[in-house]
């Protein structure tokens, strides 16, 4: 197999797997779930067999410099892995959760077709952005991760609560984007290159990195959800559960803390910044433990749980520990999508989905209970489990740095402790309560898969090291060895961890004295906290838009004087901005331009008539006159192209007017009885305001010698290259090429919109 | 108020294949002399756009394919447009790379020359006319359903 598809095969596989699933699972809805199983397995061994270093280097646009640039490094090898892998599993838990879920809500299990496509779209949009070395693709993949995110969190499109936490999501990361594109626009202009190991290797300390790095960081953090931009990721848990399982361990905000690590050389040019994402970190793991504690609603709890998680993990990068941040990912991702999905199965199984209403279902649900009790235990860092060195390797990283980060690390990990005891123990503990139907396999078995995964990577920690150790070397650019052990001694992290249970077990046991303080701080929050503060912003926002355009929309006039009044200012700010006033010349007139003039004059007059004109009919016959003969002009200065488009133009509007015009009834298409003077003033100021500027634009413009005169000969030069004796088409379909189909997508577009409009209209 | 007289009709009815043939010309003859695949297209809409008008929207949906499939021609425009740009990938080349590459012979048939270029013409030209008959089409459906209220 070529190398090209050895790299691309886990993408190529995934999505094809969209297509095929959404295409063949509308025809079939029964096949869809099988399909999207298969296809994530096979993705997952695409993935498996990815060849390490190997990379695909296809150039599409080369005057741009852009390059489809792909590469399976060991950073992008450690997320295939966790895409295609928790994505299948994901898939095995969805093919059961569906159906039944949907019978819930009334629905037939047709409808979850749209999901297994999404998921592996999704898997897809991960898959590419792990894989891409170049920042157009990087930014692309992104996008696309935030677009998909959008339609799997609003899954339940007829739920106003599912519609707003996809919009809050979209608009949070979708926001925080396009500071990544700034920053991808800042590096492409210093560096020359949109080639991110060529940017990394160049970037030196200073203005450029620490500003590129501060907006690829905002970005990224607000797709990982931390503090204060976490607060879309708990309202994104209406989703159903697949899907948050999924977000939350190896997709959405894991994209976060992986684009921090693809650019971590050009974080580490920056101490302030890499302190910033400590201090960050920090926030986001006291905010995210101390709201879940307070939490009843079981998703709700798990996802303040990764907010705190993922605080982790940027400290981690703070520090500078990247094999570790990349092991701490890997174990929280086997850890919550096993937890996700168990605390979704409770809910089949019970109908309940808050942890006061349940209790006890240790017996009823001994697999769930097993499998996710190993997760919990990985959760909270217990020995034996993969979750004790993701906690090690913290502890290690804070401990080696000192100063207060030791005892916050410790006082995080046992908030940490604390919720998730009450999660499980909650669930599966004390005294029974509520009943319980029985789960099929598919809800169990995979709970039980990830829980065995965590266990064994407690007891084989190399395998794990290995993959971190290889994504550490791809973030740092050097060697970052990781070996995983256990160390029966009173090495620190040793001592942090067992100080951390200790805490922990005093936090568990005094509970009910405490409990009620995280309650009141999450009241707090919510009342004043960031989520609400964009409420607000987006309120009044709405409210301006909505102001503005009742204003415009209510006369013609108004929409015209709205139009022409905002062009004169932005053209009159330029002009006070820039003054062009030294350039206003007046040519001389040679008796070969006195058609020219002619025709100018006509279009003159018939702009007049227009303004004087009795019917509707003249009117359109008055303006069509105007543009002929500024069409005659173009023939006059040989430009037999533009002169055609003009004309041809002109008549389509004349026709296309006077069609509209049949259709108009008699009485109404006569114009009204003379109008208010007040308005006519108001019009002809309005009216010469906007044509005193355009007078003075064009005569500035006019006044400068045509600029691009070396462009258009050289245009004119290569178009016998081209084979063609006409210039102008020659440009449009050949040179300028991608401007032409870009135009033409806006067009294709424009036609999407206006048939919407027709069907919208006929079905009122 | 139809602008229909026997004046009108007659004149739609003459001028629609004469025309539609010159926009072929305009298109096929767009490297060699003024023209291309927009002006091409919008000589065919307009007069179409004269049939619509003058006879109703009832009668040309009746003579014509129905303007329902004109969607499918603009994108169709669009997808064509697309694959003439990206096919040069498949074999290495950049994006709408057009050939005959520079200093390659071009082949012909009679006066007209083969290009690649020339595809992505009659894209823009599909997309163009599909555009306006798409349109149209949508303002006489829209009418006679309006008008179907009254009667």
């Amino acid at each position: 197999m070529p190398e090209v598809l050895r790299v691309l095969a886990p993408l190529v596989v995934a999505l094809l797997g969209t297509l095929l699933v959404a295409v063949l699972g509308s025809l079939r809805p029964r096949v869809a779930a099988p399909l999207a199983v298969a296809s994530a397995a096979m993705a997952l061994v695409a993935a498996l067999a990815m060849p390490a270093g190997a990379s695909v280097d296809l150039s599409w646009a080369p005057t741009w410099g852009l390059r489809l640039s792909f590469a399976a490094d060991g950073l992008a090898r450690l997320y295939a892995l966790l895409a295609t892998g928790i994505g299948l599993a994901v898939l095995v838990y969805a093919a059961g959760y569906m159906p039944r879920h949907l019978a819930h809500a009334g629905h037939g299990p047709e409808r979850a077709v749209r999901l297994y496509s999404l998921i592996l779209l999704f898997m897809t949009a991960m898959l590419g952005l792990v894989l891409a070395q170049d920042l157009v693709l990087l930014i692309v993949f992104w996008d696309l991760t935030a677009i998909t995110s959008y339609f799997l969190i609003g899954y339940e499109q007829e739920e106003e609560e599912s519609r707003q936490a996809a919009l809050t999501a979209l608009l949070v990361t979708g926001i925080s984007a396009i500071l990544l594109i700034l920053a991808g626009v800042i590096l492409f202009v210093h560096h020359g290159t949109a080639s991110i190991p060529a940017i990394l290797a160049r970037s030196e300390a200073g203005p450029i990195a620490t500003a590129s790095g501060v907006l690829i960081a905002v970005a990224a953090l607000a797709k990982s959800a931390q503090v204060p931009l976490h607060f879309w990721l708990p309202r994104a848990m209406v989703a159903p559960t697949p899907v948050s399982a999924y977000l939350h361990s190896a997709a959405m905000v894991a994209a976060g803390v992986f684009l921090l690590g693809r650019v971590h050389p050009l974080i580490a040019l920056s101490p302030p910044l890499r302190d910033g994402l400590v201090v960050v970190g920090f926030a986001s793991m006291a905010v995210g433990g101390g709201l879940a504690l307070a939490q009843v609603v079981l998703k709700r709890l798990l996802a303040y749980s990764t907010v705190a998680q993922y605080g982790y993990v940027v400290v981690l990068l703070g520090l500078g520990e990247v094999a570790g941040a990349a092991f701490y990912i890997l174990a929280h991702a086997l850890v919550k999508s096993a937890l996700f999905m168990a605390a979704g199965a409770v809910t089949e199984a019970t109908g309940q989905e808050q942890l006061d209403r349940l209790g006890g279902l240790g017996r009823a649900l001994p697999g769930l209970a097993v499998g996710s009790g190993l997760a919990a235990a990985g959760l909270a860092g217990l020995p034996l489990t993969a979750g004790f060195f993701k906690d090690e390797v913290f502890f290690a990283g804070a401990a080696a740095r000192g100063g207060p980060i030791p005892i916050l690390a410790v006082a995080g990990a046992a908030l940490t402790f604390a919720y998730t005891w009450r999660f499980w123990a909650g669930i599966f503990l004390g005294a029974r309560r509520g009943t319980v139907q029985p789960l099929p396999l598919a809800l169990t078995a995979p709970v039980l898969l990830l829980g065995l995964l965590v266990a064994l990577g407690g007891i084989v920690p190399a395998v794990g090291a290995r993959l971190a150790a290889a994504a550490g070397e791809s973030m740092a650019l050097e060697a970052t060895p990781l070996a995983l052990a256990y160390h029966l001694d009173r090495h620190a992290p040793n001592l942090m961890a067992v100080t951390t249970w200790a805490l922990g077990m005093v936090a568990i046991v005094t509970a009910a004295r405490w409990a009620r303080v995280p309650r009141a701080i999450a009241a707090i929050g919510e009342r004043y906290g960031p989520d609400r503060s964009m409420l607000v912003a987006i309120d009044t926002l709405t409210r301006f838009s909505r102001r503005l355009r009742a204003f415009e929309v209510q006369s013609l006039q108004r929409r015209i004087a709205t139009i022409l009044v905002s062009a004169a200012i932005l053209v009159g700010a330029t002009i006070v901005l820039a003054p062009p006033w030294p350039t206003f010349t007046l040519g001389d007139l040679p008796a070969s331009d006195w058609p020219l003039v002619l025709f100018l004059v006509l279009a003159a007059l018939a702009g007049l008539l227009a303004t004087r004109s009795a019917g509707r009919a003249t009117l359109v016959l008055a303006l069509s006159a105007v543009g002929y003969s500024l069409a005659a002009v173009f023939t006059f200065i040989g430009a037999p192209d533009v002169a055609l488009v003009a004309v041809l133009i002109e008549t389509m509007m004349t026709v296309l007017l006077l069609g509209v015009l049949s259709l108009v009834p008699r009485d109404v298409a006569e114009p009204p009885s003379e109008p208010e003077p007040r308005d006519r003033y108001r019009s002809r100021a309005v009216g010469f305001v906007a044509a005193a500027f355009a007078f003075v634009v064009s005569w500035s413009a006019l006044s400068w010698s045509a600029p691009d005169a070396t462009m258009a000969s050289a245009h004119i030069d290569l178009a016998p290259a081209a084979h063609a004796d006409d210039v102008v088409t020659a440009i449009l379909a050949d040179f300028r090429g991608l401007d032409t189909l870009g135009e033409i997508t806006v067009i294709a577009i424009a036609l999407l919109g206006v048939l919407t409009f027709f069907v919208s209209e006929k079905s009122t | 108020m139809r602008l229909s007289t026997i004046m009108t009709e007659m004149v739609a009815r003459v001028i629609l294949l004469p025309t539609l043939v010159t926009a072929l010309a305009l298109l096929v003859k767009g490297y060699t002399s003024a023209g291309d695949g927009f002006s091409a297209g919008v000589v065919a809409g307009t007069v179409v756009a004269i049939q619509f008008i003058v006879f109703g929207p009832r009668e040309p949906i009746a003579r014509f394919p129905s303007p329902r499939h004109a969607p499918l021609l603009a994108f169709g425009g669009v997808l064509l447009a697309l694959a003439v740009a990206f096919a040069p990938l498949l074999w290495g080349d950049p994006v709408l790379t057009q050939y005959p590459r520079p200093g390659e012979p071009v082949v012909h048939i009679g006066a007209l020359a083969f290009h690649t270029a020339l595809l992505f013409d009659v894209a823009v030209f599909l997309l163009v006319f599909g555009f306006i008959i798409s349109v149209l089409g949508g303002i006489g459906s829209f009418e006679r359903h309006s008008q179907g209220g009254e009667s």
